[in-house]
């Protein structure tokens, strides 16, 4: 297991190295200049250099790939005298837009993508996953087809509708809720809390959806499992055996789609974050992109690779502690 | 990462049951019973009737879906579209877009052509590249499975939104539609080629597949004779619930500003300028809305059915 | 010289950045082109809103955006700039905080006059008042102002204006202060006392020390590109606060003496920005201003979308500022190379072109005013003359006819480079030439992006949607910039992205220039206008307003007509601060 853990390891290091390089590569190919764009609209020819010179653009692109990956172990010194800045371990360059360390960048955005997604990810495992057993164990009943043809249509609606539906119903009309704007929870949980509420219901009905129906359909198959059917004949209440037996091996699909699901998310919840204006990681790429912000669009991939890989050997770990079927 | 393999694998055993009366035939009486299906297959082809049809139905309303018609807007409420429902008239059948006044019905119909176009498309390479990759490591196993696993695992380790931002938004001298369905297309991949992987590891070893082989057939054959029919069901049924999230995409993609380049259409596009509107004029939000819902539904409602029939246990990815 | 009495800096260069712009918009009423009347959205133009605010509260500013940049060598939009000075650093002079045209009338700030000449407006002399604190009780020195000119020139600190780099003598590859060099030709004497040697005379020096650039920063406080997430305060605010992109907060600087500032009010206790929030729900929040919100003003402009909520509801629009933000929005035609080098096809785009369609998409008649000349309404003296008198929709038949004599009967293709906030614009336009049979792609280009890729001449595309702002009601500060071709340069261009180079016109401008009969100098601009308008290098479109929906507890409200129409931050504040949240 531990083996296992350090090989798994040492490919999401591999993976990330990977991800870096193409996403190096298609920046510096691509036409987009950000010593440019920095560089305003009264440019001359001699300032643009020296700006390019100093963002250390006029480097041959593999060295400009050895710097960016070295200095995040060894960390790295950009400009000279007085505007110095010095960046340590884990060091991804500063913003070209803001000067901010591209870690420190990362670090202060991560709150609001974290509370999103997992408040997101709390709401709609709940409604997706009793929606999903309540379904089951109701197979082919009338709640059962109701349920899931509820199910499939909120997985079809499309997330910009839902969230202006909610925004005009729950802030408009009802006025209950305030317009989403990010509060830290160690500010004021209540307030964190009830901005949030919002996007959580706009994408947990999207996920929730989608948990329900492959809740129902795992739930379904293990019920039909040998076990279970021993189990009941043994006597032991229904509820027993659906919480004890049932749920344990039915929920470990569901299990591989949490943590791919969260892992996206946490770094990836662009729309969401864009539809209530959320500063986000998701934002803070979109408005990285538009400027031309190569070392924060390179630290926002790089982190949300991250995510997707850990997610996934967290699942796999997870995996042979649920399952005892699983070996690593 | 390689978590859902030996889970697909192992189900998949059982997948295609050997039947004497043909498999196909079973799957299509099964499916002609189901109302759901009824029901969505029309919406899929009315779909596909009308974004085939685009010129000629926005012929038959007679608004082309560039054209500004001053008259049916009100430059004084910030181009409020005159009149009850967004404008909807004789001339407008759904009313018009606000500000340019804009044929809504010309712009969604020519907007269907533009999504489900990239949408099939991009459905098609994914399904073919994925296919093909899924055969290859799965039959050929050793070093090819490997490479192609380690690739699978790569493209699926990126942030694939992201990526497709970020591509979108540096590519400018490009044509939009084809880039964005390569785009989209890159990233989706790995997901069936897993599925095709673990089946034709099945597929491999069985008794018709050796015969086959030990009768001296060579890998082609066996691969195109043998090994794709075994493969296709869980293919078709996967297929058709994709083609929601590449819908999806698309119009995530459109909403974020890099999608397809203005005046062309799209659902996501005008989803995307419509929200602005969806108090002031919700008959050009819920139109496009609408339509994008329909079309992810009745694929979801078809995926589905297709999929217990053809794959009652895998393709769970 | 300094007989002006509406006078705006901030250059002409900024103002086509900023989409603001200086300048002062009189109390002409807008002509809405159609005659249905008193256009809904003026009533409040030259105007105070809200009465006089009581001292107190937090104001809060609902944002879309973060700023571009608030260090005052890098700040140089429109909006920033009337943000940064109004309430965050000081600079020699600024813009009396009044409404209508009283906002355009320069006034000292740091300085206790405008400044003197000598040596034939080469050399400039500011002297600095007494008792001007930074937020750490320190006095502000001559020092200090000549340290934040010299930053301006680090590479380290792009974006800032360049008229120190322009006008000074021996700044030639100056490359600022970070390696310990010292611009020669900025002197400082004594604390409060800063001379300025130019390399050539520049009357209006004292407009171009309203930006920025002559703030104070003490060395010691320099922090290079990091400062621009926390400037030091010479103003009456300082920072509490600022995550950028998220929120920033503002309390009083409590050594700011009010004594030693004509200009600034300072009426709220608090300002919060809230950045990144979505400009329909911004909007929707103000429209409402409902328990908070009514303490609140936007920072951006009122979208176009939204005019429909806020034009028909009469409780809405006497909270609604809409100053002009008197700046032309031009389509500039390359005409350095073909087609655009015919004339012909220039005058197409001209005929062709429905101005009404784009006014329309701008946010219609009540937030956009037509353009039938280049110079804004101010410059002729409250009306803009039609000498072409093409209708307002365009007369695509002439289009085309002019397209036949060009030899292009089957009409062209080309494309447009516009900022993403264009879009509907530029797709007004595509439409309104494709009927003439001029073929046009859209390009969009985030506004960041934007002036780079558009002063690319090289690269750049045939045609270009950019405006162009006068600084002060001269013809100087307008046609020059935008039709003189020795101002071209080959990256970096601005201004001039017609790239035209006609030589009449340059020697007639040199020849106005030289006028010593302001009157008879602002005629022949006026002239000139018309007679470059033949020549079509650009199509004047329309002049936009910077309408702003206010919370109904704001007071003391107005546009500053020499920052874009921007909101008057030096004097706004609430008419009941117990009102606002903490």
């Amino acid at each position: 297991m531990i083996l296992y853990t350090l090989r798994r390891l040492a490919g999401v290091i591999g993976v990330l190295i990977a991800v870096a390089a193409v996403t190096f590569t298609i920046f510096y190919v691509l036409p987009s200049d950000p010593a440019a764009a920095a560089c305003g609209k009264a440019c001359s020819t001699e300032r643009l250099a020296a700006i390019r010179a100093h963002m250390g653009l006029d480097r041959p692109l593999w060295r400009q790939f050895w710097d960016f990956v070295s200095g995040i172990f060894t960390g790295r010194t950009m400009g000279s005298g007085q505007y110095a800045l010095r960046c340590d371990f884990p060091c991804l360059g500063y913003s070209y837009q803001n000067s901010e360390a591209v870690w420190d960048l990362l670090m202060d955005r991560l709150p609001v993508s974290a509370s999103l997604a997992l408040g997101a990810a709390v709401l709609w495992l709940a409604l997706g996953l009793s929606t999903g057993v309540t379904a089951a164990l109701r197979k082919d009943t009338l709640t059962d087809r109701v349920l899931m043809v509820g199910a499939v249509g909120a997985a079809s609606l499309p997330v910009y509708f839902t969230s202006m539906m909610l925004i005009y119903g729950l802030i408009r009309v009802a006025g209950l809720l305030p317009y989403p704007q990010y509060v830290s929870f160690g500010d004021d949980p209540a307030s964190w809390a009830s901005n949030l509420l919002l996007p959580w219901l706009a994408l947990a009905i999207l996920y929730a959806a989608m948990y329900a129906r492959q809740s129902r359909s795992s739930m379904i198959e293990t019920m039909a499992e040998p076990y279970i059917r021993t189990a009941r004949a043994k006597g032991l209440p229904r509820r027993t055996v659906v919480v004890k037996h049932g749920l344990r091996s039915g929920m470990t699909p569901i299990l591989t789609l949490f943590g791919m699901d969260l892992g996206g998310l946490l770094a990836g919840a662009v729309i969401t974050e864009s539809i209530f204006g959320l500063p986000g990681i998701g934002r803070l790429f979109y408005g990285a992109l538009s400027t031309g912000d190569q070392p924060v669009i390179l630290g926002v991939t790089l982190l949300a690779a991250a995510f997707i890989v850990v997610a996934n050997l967290a699942v796999d770990l997870l995996y042979a502690v649920v399952d005892p079927r699983v070996r690593l | 990462m390689s978590s859902t393999a030996p889970d697909s694998a192992a189900t998949s055993t059982t997948a295609t049951a050997p039947t004497g009366s043909g498999p196909w035939q079973l799957a299509r009486r099964e499916l002609r019973r189901r109302a759901s299906v009824k029901v969505s297959l029309a919406i899929v082809a009315a779909f596909l009737l009308m974004a085939a049809g685009a010129p000629l139905l926005s012929a038959l309303g007679g608004r082309s879906p560039d054209e500004f018609d001053k008259s049916a807007i009100d430059p004084y409420l910030g181009g409020k579209p005159i009149g009850p429902l967004g404008g909807v008239s004789a001339d407008h059948w759904l009313g018009v877009e606000p500000v340019t006044g804009r044929d809504l019905f010309a712009r969604v119909v020519h907007g269907a052509q533009v999504s489900l176009l990239i949408a099939l498309t991009a459905t098609a390479i994914v399904v073919v590249a994925g296919t093909a990759a899924g055969i290859a490591a799965g039959y050929f196993g050793g070093r090819t499975d490997a490479v192609l696993s380690r690739l699978m695992d790569l493209t699926m380790s990126f942030p694939s939104l992201i990526f497709m931002i970020a591509m979108m938004s540096v590519a400018k001298d490009v044509n939009r539609i084809v880039l964005m369905t390569l785009v989209i297309g890159l990233f989706g991949w790995p997901g069936i080629a897993r599925v095709v992987r673990g089946q034709t590891l099945s597929l491999k070893h069985r008794e018709y597949v050796d015969a086959a082989r030990v009768g001296g057939a060579g890998s082609w054959r066996i691969l195109t004779r043998d090994i794709l029919p075994g493969v296709a069901g869980p293919v078709i049924a996967y297929t058709t619930l994709i083609i929601p999230g590449m819908i999806a995409t698309e119009a995530a993609l459109s909403y974020l500003g890099v999608g397809v380049r203005p005046p062309t259409p799209s659902w996501g596009q005008m989803i995307a300028e419509s929200v602005s509107f969806y108090d002031t004029d919700p008959m050009y939000f819920v139109i496009p809305s609408a339509c994008l819902f329909l079309t992810v539904l009745a694929f979801t409602l078809l995926g589905d059915a297709l999929r217990d029939i053809l794959d009652p246990r895998g393709g769970r990815t | 010289m300094n007989k002006r009495t509406c006078t705006a800096t901030a250059s002409a260069l900024v103002a086509a950045l900023a989409l603001g712009a200086a300048g002062c918009s009189g109390g002409t009423h807008s002509t809405d082109g159609k005659g249905r009347g008193e256009n809904p959205a003026l009533a409040n133009q030259g105007a105070v809103v809200g009465g006089t605010p009581k001292k107190g509260g937090t104001l809060t500013v609902l944002s879309n955006q973060d700023f571009t940049h608030l260090d005052p060598a890098r700040n140089w939009v429109m909006s920033d700039m009337e943000f940064g000075t109004r309430l965050l650093y000081r600079t020699l002079v600024t813009y009396k905080a009044a409404p209508g045209t009283g906002g355009g009338e320069l006034v000292p700030d740091l300085a206790t006059d405008l400044g003197r000449s000598s040596d034939g407006a080469k050399t400039w002399t500011f002297h600095l008042k007494e008792g001007i604190r930074y937020e750490d009780g320190t006095p502000v020195t001559a020092q200090d102002v000549k340290y934040n000119v010299e930053r301006s020139f680090s590479p380290d600190l792009p974006g800032g204006a360049d008229y120190a780099a322009r006008y000074l003598a021996g700044a030639e590859g100056y490359q600022g202060p970070a390696q310990g060099k010292h611009l020669d030709s900025i002197k400082t004497p004594d604390d409060h006392t800063i001379v300025f040697e130019l390399r050539k005379p520049f009357a209006e020096f004292p407009d171009a020390t309203v930006m920025p650039t002559f703030a104070p920063v003490p060395k010691a406080r320099d922090t290079g590109p990091r400062y621009d997430n926390r400037p030091f305060s010479s103003g009456p605010y300082k920072i509490q606060s600022y995550g950028r992109d998220k929120q920033l907060v503002l309390v009083r600087n409590q050594y700011w003496d009010p004594k030693t500032d004509e200009v600034r009010k300072a009426y709220p206790d608090r300002l919060v920005v809230l950045m990144g929030l979505k400009g329909d729900q911004i909007d929707d929040r103000l429209i409402a201003s409902q328990g908070a919100d009514a303490s609140a003003v936007s920072w951006g402009a009122l979208r176009p979308e939204s005019a429909a909520k806020v034009l028909p509801d009469t409780e809405v629009r006497k909270r609604l500022l809409a100053e002009s933000t008197n700046c032309t929005d031009m389509v500039q035609m390359h005409t350095g190379r073909a087609p655009f080098n015919d004339v012909r096809i220039r005058r197409a785009v001209q005929y062709a072109l429905d101005k009404d369609a784009v006014l329309t998409a701008s946010g219609g008649p009540a937030f956009n005013d037509l353009s039938t000349a280049y110079m804004p309404a101010t410059l002729f003296g409250g009306r803009q003359p039609d000498t072409l008198k093409i209708p307002t929709t365009g007369d695509a038949a002439k289009a085309k006819q002019l397209l036949e004599e060009a030899g292009r009967p089957n009409g062209l293709s080309t494309e447009i480079t516009v900022s993403s906030g264009d879009k509907g614009r530029a797709e007004a336009i595509q439409q309104s030439l494709a009927k003439a049979g001029i073929k046009v792609t859209i390009d969009t280009v985030d506004p960041s992006a934007f002036y780079a890729t558009i002063g690319d001449t090289t690269h750049r595309t045939d045609l270009v949607y950019t405006g162009w702002c006068p600084d002060y009601p001269s013809g100087s500060t307008f046609l020059p910039f935008v039709f003189d071709g020795r101002y071209i340069k080959e990256k970096g261009n601005s201004g001039n992205h017609s790239l035209f180079r006609d030589k009449a016109t340059m020697e007639r401008m040199d020849e106005i220039a030289a006028m010593t009969d302001a009157k008879a100098a602002n005629r022949a601009w006026q002239k000139l206008d018309g007679e470059i308008l033949k020549k079509a290098p650009a199509v004047p479109v329309l002049v936009r307003r910077w309408p702003l929906v206010l919370g109904s507890n704001i007071a003391g409200a107005y546009g500053q007509t020499s920052f874009g129409g921007q909101l008057d931050y030096a004097s706004v504040g609430l008419k009941n601060p117990a009102a606002s949240q903490n």
